[in-house]
């Protein structure tokens, strides 16, 4: 028996990807100064602790307590502000400073005063929305193309080819599609919160999104009818074509399923909490799960990255090289190099620069 | 961490001269010289005893990985008179169980197909044939199997390692040995 153990085979290339992982993971731990038993008598713990005060109320006021606090939830070394993106393009973020575009040197342009955005199939425009108003704007000065105003409005998603574009979003619980020109507005059968995804790659308007049971829903939007559906997963978070649009991924509570759209079969990726999905240009796939970065790519899982707290949002860079995420506690954005290496540079007072905390909306080509 | 391991041997010799004792303490100080030396002496079976009860290499090497993660976040408050790969090996075994079970319970509409691991080296027949047998268990008795087998624990050391009386385990490593044998003698 122990010579049938001794012949399975170990894998040093998995050893390698998981040493560069954890090298990084405890790189960034934050070492404990292990505290020493002792007899201190009570009263001399109580005037340390009256030292300790004094030397606190001295000290400038809560610097050092912040500092601690964003050492041990942050990356350290972080730049003290965004002051060029690792890689060529323009990042479209979102929140409660507004819209805003961020281009590669690290200048940022404020499109105005939405709370969601997404790019255009071609990047060439910004579908933005407010709480009730829809809109598409320039992405070079904000100017306003047209406006639609419905109730309790989100996810804005723009798809299409460069001559015939759809937008979908959602009011309530309605998947609602309008034409690219702003015409033609019309609401789909009833959706979970979830946003609806456009494939790529195709001549028709396809829409996958979430129906109120759970179930992944493809669909032709132009004439309503449903080409597939899926059974129903519980707490669906996110959906994801791959840049081919041949592969839909889901993210539920307990699973991501990867769905061939044309044979219908689904693929179990046995990783449980994914939040939020992005493909990358070639093909792999990011998984956002807690504090920690996961990627999927021929048919393997691992981790890419472990942070010192929460996650949120993911975006690639256009050249599939840097995965930006947002460490929200630490008021961070950290760009994690994805092709080799794992360099991972983070850059510090996010909030600052756009006027609160903003979500990672998409990251862009040049124009 | 539990107290109820500090009573397992150290079953891994560290390479070199140093005791990994003294690794630990290093590695606690910040040197990751000694958090290499530990990761690499422990990563082969780590990675085997996950592959083995979850048969599947992907899932094995993020169970691995994700065990040696939590190794890190509990470093600084490892103590270093225990030794340190029973506790490992207790996450990975628990993690690699909790797998095996959320997968069985996984089945989809259309297709049930897991992931196949990509560039998997071609394995030995032996190999082959114990990953079939193993597949026939449940993942508890794989666990005890891999435990008692690959990690070289006794009966009363797994019992501890997995919170389960010693009958049980004894139970469970009569049972699944029988199946195994079994398989591999097909």
């Amino acid at each position: 028996m122990r010579r049938l153990f001794d012949a399975v085979p170990s894998d040093t290339e998995a050893e390698e990807r998981a040493w560069s992982v954890v090298r990084e993971a405890y790189a960034h731990r934050e070492p404990v100064v292990r505290r020493r038993r002792s007899h201190i008598r009570p009263a001399l713990v109580l005037a340390a602790v009256a030292v300790a005060v004094v030397a606190a109320a001295l000290s400038p006021p809560g610097r050092a307590v912040v500092n601690a606090v964003r050492r041990s939830i942050g990356i350290e070394g972080a730049q003290p502000a965004l002051f060029q993106l690792p890689s060529p393009g323009r990042l479209l973020v979102s929140g409660a400073g507004g819209t805003w575009v961020v281009a590669a040197d690290g200048s940022t342009r404020r499109l105005g005063a939405y709370s969601q955005a997404s790019w255009s199939p071609h990047a060439l425009y910004v579908v933005a929305a407010t709480a009730n108003e829809l809109a598409t704007v320039a992405p070079a000065n904000g100017q306003v193309h047209w406006q639609l105003a419905r109730p309790a409005i989100g996810f804005p998603r723009w798809g299409g080819t460069r001559t015939d574009t759809r937008i979908a979003y959602l009011t309530g619980n309605h998947v609602h599609v309008v034409a690219g020109d702003g015409t033609g507005d019309h609401r789909l059968p009833p959706s979970a919160r979830v946003a609806p995804a456009w494939q790529p790659e195709t001549s028709q308007h396809v829409l996958a999104y979430v129906d109120v049971r759970g179930r992944l829903t493809i669909m032709n939007a132009d004439r309503g009818i449903v080409a597939r559906r899926s059974r129903p997963y519980m707490d669906v978070r996110d959906i994801a074509w791959s840049p081919n649009g041949r592969t839909l991924a889901l993210a539920a509570r307990d699973e991501v399923a990867l769905f061939d759209v044309t044979t219908g079969e689904a693929h179990v990726v046995g990783v449980q909490g994914v939040r939020t999905l992005a493909f990358a240009p070639d093909g792999r796939l990011a998984l956002l799960r807690g504090n920690g970065v996961l990627l999927v790519a021929h048919g393997r899982v691992r981790t890419l990255f472990a942070a010192p707290s929460r996650l949120a949002g993911l975006a690639w860079s256009p050249n599939g090289r840097w995965l930006l995420s947002s460490l929200p506690a630490a008021d961070q954005w950290v760009f994690v190099q994805a092709r080799s290496g794992h360099r991972v540079l983070a850059v510090s007072h996010i909030r600052r620069q756009f006027g609160g905390e903003p979500s990672l909306d998409g990251w862009a080509p040049e124009a | 961490m539990s107290s109820n391991v500090g009573a397992l041997r150290l079953d891994l010799p560290v390479a070199g001269d140093r005791t990994e004792r003294a690794l630990i303490r290093d590695a606690q100080r910040g040197s990751v010289e000694a958090f290499e030396q530990l990761f690499r002496s422990h990563w082969p079976r780590a990675y085997r005893a996950a592959l083995l009860v979850v048969g599947d290499a992907a899932a094995a090497e993020d169970i691995a990985q994700e065990s040696f993660l939590a190794a890190v976040r509990a470093l600084d408050r490892f103590d270093r008179r225990r030794p340190f790969g029973p506790w490992l090996h207790r996450i990975v075994v628990n993690r690699a169980i909790d797998w095996a079970r959320a997968r069985a319970l996984r089945r989809e509409s259309f297709s049930d197909v897991e992931l196949e691991a990509a560039g998997e080296r071609e394995p030995s027949a032996h190999a082959r044939a114990l990953a079939e047998g193993l597949a026939l268990l449940q993942p508890e008795q794989r666990a005890v199997i891999v435990l008692r087998y690959l990690l070289e624990y006794t009966p009363g050391e797994i019992a501890r390692l997995l919170d389960l009386p010693r009958g049980t385990v004894n139970s469970r490593l009569r049972r699944g040995l029988d199946r195994l044998q079994e398989a591999v003698r097909e």
